[in-house]
């Protein structure tokens, strides 16, 4: 119990079990409603989703400062593509917290007169923007990673010397993309971070596709991506070594 | 920048902030009312209220585990005094916790047959009791302060050589005086037992900051059970006065009361 009040002491994780509640309770609807019968359950999970969701917001202001602070941070750091990437990403969840601050203006009735749509598209599409950015700067330090190990591995086959494969021109291709995925998969293995935060980019921008309009799943997907996407946040905080790090 | 940072990741310091922002709403909801400001705007402050008061229930949600765990702890001190009121006092915020709980179930509409009114006075209810062990625990830890105090003071004007008469030490009985001079040396002693109440409250920021805090906060449970009503602008200036005390306790953590 001592570590989960460790954990629900921090806002962020706090922030994520709700989140994870919310997207598990989009996908079990999702699972549930064309099941007969299962209308009071399916009526339940819709309330719970709409009041956790409203709650958060909560947790979401004031966060502009995270980002702009975020952002400063990400100005320096040393690597041209990380810093081109992470700070357009954190300037992007800026404007992005902006629109949302004023959405939950309109929605706690402070002032009538915002257009919900338009704000609500341009805050989904600054998302969709700096989860772009984010997975651009995730796709480039796999490289790298991907890079090292097969530096690694050919240092390590040099100084073996072995005797040299036949191998006819058709498994040729086969061969070239089971070294690239098994160079994918030791580089990912040797950097859990990068695995994580991968993860949850990937799964995080599942949602804006679909606002968007750019790729439409289902709110089951849209739920399951959300909730694996939680669980990685959840890990992050609980794990702070896990959190991917910019030197 | 960073200080804001650091302060809004403790989830607890978000909440104190939404319970600061619900009772400035009331407060301001009850100044427009005196005032006959327009109907409009005084529903603006009360619906903002209303959102407010349900996201701190949200907001709340894990802090019966919380208080269980600091009534774990507080099993383990010394004094048994002490003891008695911390623990009794943290398992009553707990259940305090369980019925807000029950309240949030029922208001996001997960179990729509709860009865507000019923669980929303067992919940005040409870808060009562745990503000009542925590201004006891003050009052203990005042009149042990006030003890030392005193000794301090009539040990260091014996050693300064020659007492003063019928001296300066409140915690004991007049001496065998005369019974004629009775009430003027009874306000003579109850103004030296406030001298030296104020001397060790100026001494104790974090005593004196928990006491203020314990009192604007039970103006709260007794105006909502009805046991002293006080109207809405004192329970409004109360709650604010409690929520920024408690925020200045987060930010500044040495004026926190350690038990």
């Amino acid at each position: 119990m001592d570590a989960f009040t460790r954990f629900t002491n921090q806002t962020q994780g706090r922030d994520r079990l709700f989140r994870a509640t919310q997207y598990t309770c989009m996908l079990l609807r999702y699972l549930l409603e064309p099941k007969a019968g299962k209308e009071k359950v399916v009526m339940k999970l819709k309330k719970l989703e709409s009041s956790v969701s409203t709650g958060r917001k909560w947790f979401r202001l004031g966060n502009v400062v995270h980002a702009v602070q975020a952002t400063e941070q990400s100005i320096h750091a040393t690597d041209l593509v990380p810093r081109l990437c992470l700070t357009l990403a954190n300037l992007n969840r800026v404007i992005y917290f902006i629109c949302d601050t004023i959405l939950w203006v309109r929605s706690v009735g402070l002032a009538s007169g915002i257009n919900k749509e338009k704000w609500r598209t341009w805050a989904a599409r600054h998302y969709y923007y700096s989860l772009l950015l984010s997975l651009g700067r995730d796709l480039y330090e796999i490289s790298l990673q991907m890079e090292r190990v097969a530096h690694s591995r050919a240092k390590r086959e040099k100084s073996s010397p072995q005797d040299p494969l036949e191998y006819s021109v058709a498994d040729e291709e086969t061969e070239w993309l089971q070294s690239f995925l098994l160079l994918l998969f030791q580089a990912l293995k040797q950097h859990p971070p990068l695995l994580l935060d991968t993860v949850k980019n990937f799964c995080d921008i599942l949602n804006p596709l679909d606002q968007l309009g750019i790729y439409k799943s289902n709110p089951g997907i849209i739920g399951l991506g959300g909730l694996v996407s939680s669980i990685a946040g959840m890990i992050t905080v609980a794990y702070p070594q896990m959190k991917l790090k910019t030197p | 920048m960073d200080a804001w940072v650091r302060f809004s990741a403790q989830s607890q310091a978000r909440e104190r902030l939404c319970r600061a922002a619900q009772y400035a709403c009331s407060l301001l909801g009850h100044a427009l009312q005196r005032h006959g400001a327009s109907p409009e705007l005084q529903k603006q402050i009360r619906q903002l209220e209303g959102h407010l008061s349900l996201g701190r229930k949200l907001l709340r949600l894990g802090n019966s585990a919380d208080a269980l765990e600091s009534a774990k702890r507080a099993v383990h001190l010394s004094d048994v005094v002490l003891r008695f009121c911390i623990t009794v006092s943290h398992l009553n915020r707990a259940l305090y916790f369980a019925c807000d709980n029950v309240l949030w179930a029922g208001k996001s509409g997960l179990a729509p047959r709860v009865d507000q009114e019923k669980w929303a006075q067992r919940s005040f209810r409870y808060y009562l009791f745990s503000l009542i062990m925590n201004l006891s625990r003050d009052a203990y830890e005042i009149r042990l302060l006030m003890e030392q105090e005193s000794s301090a003071c009539s040990r260091r004007l014996k050693g300064s050589g020659g007492g003063v008469p019928g001296g300066i030490e409140t915690g004991g009985l007049g001496g065998p005086g005369t019974p004629g001079g009775g009430l003027p040396q009874l306000a003579l002693k109850l103004r030296l037992r406030v001298l030296l109440l104020a001397r060790v409250l100026r001494g104790h920021p974090p005593l004196l900051l928990d006491v203020v805090r314990n009192a604007c906060d039970l103006f709260i449970p007794l105006d909502k059970l009805g046991l002293w009503r006080c109207g809405p602008g004192i329970v409004g200036l109360c709650g604010l006065v409690s929520s920024i005390l408690s925020i200045l306790t987060l930010i500044c953590p040495w004026l926190r009361l350690k038990p």
